[in-house]
């Protein structure tokens, strides 16, 4: 890697013209959301200077333009407060992190499916955790084993990690607002749907299906879409834990069914769709 | 005298027409907006809808009420 060190006073100003731009860039949307704020409290003021004239005037349809504008001056306040970011600063903030634990577990050699393990494992019942087998086939960690917080486990041998997913798995429980360890199955299956298209605009559909112990969710149009593309491409990451959004929903199924769950099958279908497939591992007692 | 123009029945036909205009656009509105300048929380926006609704049914019920006392 090098480093090129300007040469003449031309190739400094060039830098700081190219600094002051990107300091516009910066600042921009900070001057939408002022610009926003301004516009509702002159419809405010209008409003109510409108409103004070008609009870002096007596005049309805002043009264009726005072009421307007204090209404949607209000309204802009009140709807325009949440913030937006483009989805390529997502896509690129959370690559690399994915890309870490593809590196970790390729050095490593695991070969073994991620194993979503149920709070039963765990200390603190609200986190999660996914156990990574070195050899395919191999048995559970036991719950006191997991339990002490190691990474590395000797028997199985193993890593546990925290899955990519976790903290949105944590959004979907805060937006539905109750905890997945106090739900069932049948409840995910019901409410996720909703949760991914209308309360947290994640996609544009999403069809989820069980049959015994597999847990099929098909996910259309979903903003994860190039993200999961380039996710694709590490290559431990789609078949061992997957991606946020499937490791997500596997988090919450783990939580819900209180048994470990592996992802079976991540693949993209056609029109942009995603269909993924997870597995519940029964316990032998 | 400073008196307010607007009696209760006004403000009720005023309230109905917003209300059924926020509630169909809160509707209507797509999850994705694309590139807009406009950025709208639509939970909130139902929220709103809903409460103009609500307040709408409010005068409707005080109308109600006076119809009935008064007969």
């Amino acid at each position: 890697m090098t480093i090129r060190i300007p040469k003449s006073p031309n190739s400094c100003s060039k830098t700081d013209e190219d600094g002051s731009k990107r300091m516009q860039n910066l600042t921009l949307p900070r001057l939408r959301i002022g610009k926003n704020k301004i516009i509702a409290y002159i419809l405010l003021a209008i409003g109510m200077i409108a409103l004070i004239f008609s009870t002096a005037y007596v005049s309805a349809i002043l009264a009726f333009i005072g009421l307007g504008l204090i209404f949607w001056g209000a309204l802009i306040l009140y709807i325009g407060n949440s913030k937006y970011a483009k989805l390529s600063l997502l896509d690129s903030t959370a690559l690399s992190s994915l890309a870490d634990i593809d590196q970790i577990i390729t050095e490593l050699k695991y070969e073994g499916k991620g194993v979503y393990l149920p709070p039963k494992y765990l200390r603190n019942i609200e986190s999660g955790i996914v156990f990574i087998p070195s050899k395919k086939g191999m048995s559970l960690p036991l719950p006191e084993e997991v339990a002490e917080e190691k990474i590395f486990l000797e028997n199985p041998d193993g890593a546990c990690m925290i899955p990519p997913g976790l903290a949105l798995s944590k959004l979907f429980e805060k937006e539905l607002g109750i905890s997945f360890t106090k739900v069932d199955v049948r409840y995910l299956e019901d409410n996720l749907p909703k949760l991914f298209i209308e309360g947290l605009e994640i996609a544009e559909d999403v069809k989820i299906e069980t049959e015994g112990n597999i847990f099929s969710v098909e996910i259309s149009g979903s903003i994860y879409n190039d993200f999961c593309q380039e996710a694709r491409k590490l290559s431990k990451i789609c078949n061992s834990i997957g991606c946020p959004i499937a490791s997500a929903i596997a988090c919450a199924l783990a939580k819900a069914s209180g048994k470990p769950v592996i992802i079976e099958k991540e693949e993209p279908t056609s029109n942009g769709k995603v269909e993924i497939q997870y597995r519940l591992i029964e316990e032998e007692n | 005298m400073m008196q307010f123009p607007l009696t209760l029945w006004d403000i009720s036909l005023w309230l109905a027409i917003v209300s059924i205009i926020l509630l169909i656009t809160a509707e209507l509105i797509s999850p994705h907006y694309g590139q807009t300048s406009i950025l709208i929380d639509k939970k909130r926006l139902r929220n709103a809808a809903l409460t103009t609704s609500l307040l709408f049914l409010i005068t409707v019920a005080i109308r109600i009420i006076g119809i009935v006392t008064s007969s």
